[in-house]
């Protein structure tokens, strides 16, 4: 239900600032979809209105989009959001692979011990400090969930918030990458090469994941925001 | 009175507006300036992020709906949200009471001389 523009075909006021909205937006492709839906609906509401229930025509497209405010009056307070989605998805991938790693060298463990063989004290120093490495990461990345969710009713988010899930998720994967390495070479002298490679092949498509969502999330923390009242 | 009036209270007033049912985003924004006499006028463009925060926050909860010929998300408040209206209120008053004493040209009530 948005206006044609009598100048030229396909040129509709409504659908042109969604798509000068859409490219000045980083974030969760879905959460960012659900959001110019939204507005498309907004916009096509007031232009109805405006035009007295009658058909849109142009003039009401425009002073609907009027209304709305331009692209860099609202874009800031649509990117907070959208960092803050996209801070949540990484922490959530983070406190997520945690447990994998940690499940991962168990089942290392326990194979090797069946078998009478153990990974080198080498490997087992390394994942230690890979594991204290990935649990503080996912420490951060649950304070990170709980301080952009209900919590936030009481306490306002931090700025920085999603920048340091960012290099959490950054840090986590870089555990991931050499617990993958070290995992597969474990499991391989404990006598089980299928294992380490399925090992590996899971904990590098598990970093993969959250190097792309960390990466994301830097790009969104980088992108101009405005201050919200948060609660 | 626009956007610098609501400032400040757009929490507030989001959360009034959904305390009778469920609405979607246009629908809250005539509700509002219809409640208020047309003196207030929410703008699309920064009511939908606040709409998002506040379901964030777990005070409001939004679902996919039909809405005449077309599917809308609607929002509708949680029960969080109705003790956070609650306080709202209550703050609201206290601060209108408060700004009140001091603008109000009437004398205090003094000792009797």
């Amino acid at each position: 239900m948005t206006a044609r523009d009598p100048a030229g075909p396909g040129h509709d006021p409504i659908e042109e600032h969604l798509a000068a909205l859409a490219v000045a937006l980083h974030g969760p492709a879905r959460v960012k979809a659900r959001m110019l839906t939204e507005a498309r609906d907004g916009l096509a509401d007031a232009a109805a209105a405006l035009a007295g229930g009658a058909t849109p025509d142009d003039h009401a497209a425009r002073q609907a989009v009027r209304d709305f405010g331009s692209v860099d009056e609202v874009a800031p307070a649509f990117q907070r959001e959208l960092t803050v989605a996209q801070a949540r998805h990484t922490a959530r991938a983070v406190v997520l692979a945690v447990p994998f790693l940690l499940a991962c060298w168990a089942l290392v463990t326990v194979v090797g011990g069946d078998q009478g063989r153990h990974a080198p004290r080498v490997a087992q120093t390394l994942a230690a400090h890979l594991g204290g490495v990935a649990a503080a990461a996912a420490l951060l990345a649950g304070a990170a969930l709980a301080v952009t969710g209900a919590l936030a009713r009481r306490l306002p988010t931090p700025h920085r918030l999603p920048l340091m899930v960012a290099w959490a998720g950054t840090t986590a994967t870089a555990a991931l990458a050499t617990s993958a390495l070290t995992l597969a070479v474990a499991a391989t002298l404990a006598g089980s090469w299928p294992l380490g490679a399925l090992i590996a092949v899971l904990a590098l498509a598990v970093h993969a994941r959250i190097a792309a969502s960390a990466r994301a999330c830097r790009r969104c923390a980088r992108a101009p925001l405005v201050a919200t009242g948060e609660g | 009175m626009k956007d610098d009036a609501v400032r400040g209270h757009l929490d507030a007033l989001l959360l009034a507006a959904l305390e009778q049912g469920p609405l979607h985003g246009y629908a809250i924004i005539a509700a509002v300036r219809e409640r208020s006499g047309g003196a207030l006028e929410l703008r699309t463009g920064t009511m939908y992020p606040a709409l998002h925060r506040l379901e964030r926050l777990g005070l409001l909860r939004s679902d996919w709906q039909a809405v005449g010929e077309r599917r809308r998300r609607c929002y509708e408040l949680t029960d969080a949200g109705r003790r956070a209206l609650v306080d709202k209120r209550t703050a609201w008053r206290e601060l209108t009471c408060a700004i009140g004493a001091v603008l109000d040209p009437s004398p205090a009530p003094g000792p009797a001389t």
